[in-house]
């Protein structure tokens, strides 16, 4: 695949202005409500999500708003907790792509030479690459658990903010104030912390809202196919798996809300994306 | 008017902006003679390139014709049909654009282009139609074996000259040419000028030349009307013009063109920016630049006056009165 | 044509690296993460003689029971792959893994065909209706859009097979074709072997098995390529050929096909790019719908531990990937004559 990085840097310090209005508006509630979900939790479910509570798969009631599945826990309590899982494998696969993609990307694109020409070709060619595919052959061999989910995804996402930040590196190398710097005998350390790293902050979140729903359904597969959190943790793919095969018998409750909420979390996140790139104006940014 | 071919009154186009309505033509009443070339001169955002688009409705959204009507040979191109004005375009009507690289079709050939459009307007077959090309790309002066070439293989000026003569290639009466000379370099500028002058002699064509540049439209052309924020401010022969401007823009307009032959003048430039067109000044538009400014023309926009045979409209020449 | 072909080679000829940095990056994940393999496989109370047949057979150790540096174990990796050597399977028989993958490979062809179908005649549809209308109609589909590519396949493809197949009960609900019904095979896609070898009976049930994970498939694929096509339609719009196309008379219905002709090189790129989504996508669509494609080989295979076929499959995904990458920018250079230059 032939590489194309064309960002406009000048644009990307506009982003804070982006305006809360339709799409954005709408995704940034339904995330929101998704956070609050999680946050709230406890407060939220009366029973106990890994618990069996009572008969199983009993359909939506007052008691149970949700139903019940088939080993007799509260959907209700899963579908609630199920936030916190997903939320925090986003989270820590999002700092896990940043902490290795983003020093990457800087001194690749700033030291240039043999080794930005290699780490640029093994980037581009995971880049090219399925997703899920790598991600499941990952989480395959690292085994299941929050950790071992969020680095299986974030390997995935790390050639998105490589590329991203690299490219901006290049462009910024390019300025005057770092010819400036380098002129007066800045060392490449200084210059790549002090000069170079802030104006990369705002590539940083661009890549994060665009690629953030990618993340989330990656991570509802992964936990879809049993690779990810075990067994009784509340993750929304796992009871969606778990419901399939209730589906023939007409148990719809089962698979219905944590598919919701996956794409009440994948929309919401796509949304925000969706206003943020209208706001670049960057048909470019492909992420 | 002595044989007009195409007449535009009272026309006027606005964009309706999100940030405020664009008058960009407003007002403006222009005739067109027959085989004459009339240059149509302002700055760039003077509305002189929507009033070219507007003679043949092709106004992009936001932009609207609110009013007015451009007769040709008495029929209203504004009120008729999209259908019959369809069959106007590219056969009565030629136009050609600044960048004849971004005009054509960047995935198909010169020829398919062409051929595409003589079949459009009239029932020929295909290699009829073919020669047809053939005959106008020969007569802008490119070899007939370059119908097989794909835009980006032609030079500027040689893709500017396929323009022209797909533009012309069905004889149309009018040719609208909107800045036709401008992306490319003076000599080749030169020629193509020539090239549009032979070609409307031979053909007996009106030529509306749309161009920020008025030494090229007082070198070139039979008449010459100005523009400034919208409308129209003086329309005269280029004799007129030249030597005796009656419009203070008009005046200003003129020295600021580089005297060749006394390079060591100083070069005026036209104090100000072009205003607002959101929010145009009250009274005449030209005020806030203009050396003889007086109180009314703050207030009361100025109407078109006649002074012997030739019209302008600013205050200095009675525009208040009629 | 002649620099087409130049063309064509520089492709090819850069596909070996990007191949080969895939196929790097599988086989060290697959040893180089944490983990024993080995053990996974056996369990920890695993006789010795298991594990040291084991990793023989994984190619960890030689004949003689000595470890394989990690280098040499890639090396030869990497000699049996380009002779088309995959391994073979640590369960049931033990079979080459190449053979398997090919067993699996058509069904995955056949539902990326049609979900890529669907997609492209939901996407091109909505896509230039949008781009073409612009203003509200090209809003909406620009939501459509944003939904749709936000949509998690297996939830909806479980809503599809509720309402058709449970609660109208029109459709099959699982599987790629009635048992005792499989046509015989010549290209491996039942829908094409059964109308080549005129089994009907065959055609109607495969149709009936492949249109609800294809309409699934589709229907998240098309939000992308919605976006694309509005957005390349509209930028194509704008540029000046379409004004003096207009001028020149020629008819909108006209315009309309060159406009999609030049938007057409943007849309097969990103076409191109959404290969990995085609695949992934595929993958989730197979695992709900018991369809007997690669994606339900490998996450079976997972499962069991079969680490070879494991490899081999990703590897085999990766070499997919390439190569029809490759074939869009060929596609690509051969519409656009501007970029051969």
């Amino acid at each position: 695949m032939v590489a194309t990085y064309t960002f406009r840097p000048l644009l990307v310090k506009l982003v804070p202005k982006v305006r809360l209005k339709g799409l954005t508006l709408a995704g940034t509630i339904m995330v929101l409500f998704t956070v609050f979900l999680a946050i709230l939790a406890p407060i939220l479910t009366p029973y106990d999500p890994t618990k069996s509570v009572d008969l199983s798969l009993q359909p939506p009631s007052w008691k149970h708003p949700f139903g019940t599945n088939k080993v007799g826990q509260d959907m209700w309590s899963r579908t609630v907790y199920g936030a916190r899982t997903i939320l925090a494998v986003v989270f820590l696969s999002t700092i896990v792509s940043i902490v290795i993609g983003v020093p990457l990307g800087l001194v690749s694109g700033y030291v240039g030479g043999i080794l930005d020409r290699v780490l640029a070709m093994i980037m581009d060619a995971m880049y090219a690459f399925p997703g899920l595919i790598l991600a499941i052959a990952i989480a395959a061999a690292l085994g299941p658990g929050i950790i071992n989910t969020a680095v299986s995804i974030a390997i995935v996402y790390v050639p998105t903010y490589f590329r991203m930040v690299r490219a901006q590196t290049l462009s910024i190398k390019e300025q005057l104030y770092v010819e400036a710097a380098r002129a007066i005998g800045a060392k490449p350390l200084t210059i790549l912390t002090r000069y170079v790293f802030p104006n990369v902050v705002s590539v940083i979140a661009v890549v994060f809202t665009l690629s953030v729903a990618d993340v989330v359904l990656t991570e509802a597969a992964l936990s879809f196919f049993g690779l990810s959190v075990p067994a009784p943790t509340p993750d929304w793919g796992f009871d969606l798996k778990a419901g399939h095969p209730y589906l023939l018998s007409g148990y719809w409750w089962l698979i219905t809300f944590p598919g919701l909420m996956i794409m009440i979390l994948a929309v919401g996140f796509t949304f925000i994306g969706e206003g943020v790139a209208e706001y670049l104006g960057a048909r470019e940014v492909k992420i | 008017m002595a044989d007009p071919l195409l007449n535009i009154k009272n026309l006027k186009t606005y964009y309706f902006t999100e940030s405020g309505i664009v008058k960009a033509v407003d007002d403006v009443t222009l005739g067109i003679r027959r085989g004459e070339l009339l240059g149509l001169v302002g700055e760039s955002g003077s509305g002189k390139s929507t009033l070219g688009l507007s003679i043949i409705r092709l106004i992009p959204p936001p932009g609207k014709i609110i009013d007015g009507s451009v007769l040709l040979d008495n029929i209203d191109l504004m009120s008729i049909s999209e259908k019959e004005l369809r069959r106007i375009r590219g056969r009565r009507i030629g136009m050609i654009f600044q960048d004849p690289l971004t005009c054509l079709d960047p995935l198909r050939r010169i020829e398919d282009q062409m051929v595409e459009t003589v079949m459009v307007h009239m029932d020929v077959e295909r290699d009829e139609a073919r020669e047809m090309a053939a005959k106008a790309l020969e007569r802008v002066g490119i070899s007939g074996d370059r119908l097989k070439d794909y835009p980006h293989q032609l030079s500027g000026g040689m893709r500017q000259r396929a323009m022209i003569a797909m533009a012309t290639m069905l004889h149309p009466e009018l040719l609208i040419a909107d800045e036709p000379t401008t992306a490319l370099d003076v000599i080749v500028q030169s020629r193509i000028m020539d090239l549009l002058e032979d070609l409307k002699e031979s053909m007996k064509m009106s030529i509306l030349l749309i161009t920020h540049d008025l030494a090229l439209v007082i070198e070139r052309a039979d008449r010459v009307a100005v523009m400034y924020a919208g409308e129209l401010c003086e329309v005269g022969t280029s004799e007129q013009i030249s030597q005796d401007p009656l419009h203070p823009y008009t005046k200003l307009l003129l020295e600021s063109i580089p005297d060749v032959e006394a390079p060591k003048t100083k070069l005026k430039s036209i104090p100000g920016n072009p205003p607002d067109m959101r929010n145009p000044p009250s009274g005449c538009r030209f005020w806030p630049r203009c050396p003889y400014a007086k109180d009314i023309c703050k207030q009361t926009p100025p109407k078109f006056a006649e002074l012997n045979g030739r019209i302008v409209r600013c205050h200095l020449y009675g525009g208040g009165k009629s | 044509m002649a620099s087409l072909k130049a063309f064509i080679i520089a492709r090819v000829l850069a596909l070996i690296p990007t191949v080969l940095i895939l196929i790097t990056l599988v086989f060290f994940v697959m040893r180089v993460l944490p983990g024993d393999p080995v053990i996974a496989i056996v369990g920890m109370k695993a006789p010795p003689e298991r594990v040291i047949e084991l990793k023989k057979e994984l190619g960890l150790m030689d004949e003689a029971g000595n470890p394989i540096p990690l280098p040499i174990q890639y090396l030869n990796y990497l000699s049996k792959l380009a002779r088309g050597d995959f391994g073979r399977s640590l369960i049931w028989g033990k079979r080459p893994v190449l053979v398997e993958i090919m067993e699996h490979f058509p069904a995955t062809v056949e539902l990326a065909i049609a979900g890529f179908i669907v997609s492209i005649i939901l996407g091109l549809l909505l896509g230039s209706l949008g781009g073409w209308m612009g203003g509200k109609t090209s809003s909406a589909v620009k939501t459509y859009g944003a939904i749709t590519y936000a949509l998690f396949i297996p939830w909806i493809g479980m809503l599809l097979q509720l309402f058709f197949a449970v609660w109208l009960g029109i459709l099959p609900v699982a599987g790629r074709i009635d048992t005792g019904l499989e046509p015989p095979t010549i290209t491996g896609l039942y829908l094409i072997d059964s109308v080549i070898t005129g089994r009907w009976d065959s055609f109607i049930s495969a149709l009936r098995h492949i249109t609800l994970p294809a309409l699934t498939l589709g229907l998240v694929i098309s939000g992308v390529f919605t976006r694309v096509t509005r957005t390349s339609v509209e930028e194509v719009m704008r540029q000046d050929f379409v004004v003096a196309a207009r001028a020149r008379g020629i008819p909108e219905h006209k315009i309309l096909l060159h406009v999609l002709k030049n938007s057409f090189v943007p849309i097969l790129t990103m076409m191109g790019l959404q290969l990995a989504l085609l695949m992934t996508g595929a993958v989730l669509t197979e695992t709900t719908f018991s369809w007997p494609g690669m994606g339900t080989f490998l996450l079976e295979r997972i499962q069991y531990r079969d680490y070879t076929t494991v490899q081999g499959t990703v590897v085999f995904f990766a070499i997919i990937v390439s190569l029809v990458n490759l074939i869009v920018d060929i596609c690509y250079a051969y519409i656009d004559p501007r970029i051969r230059y």
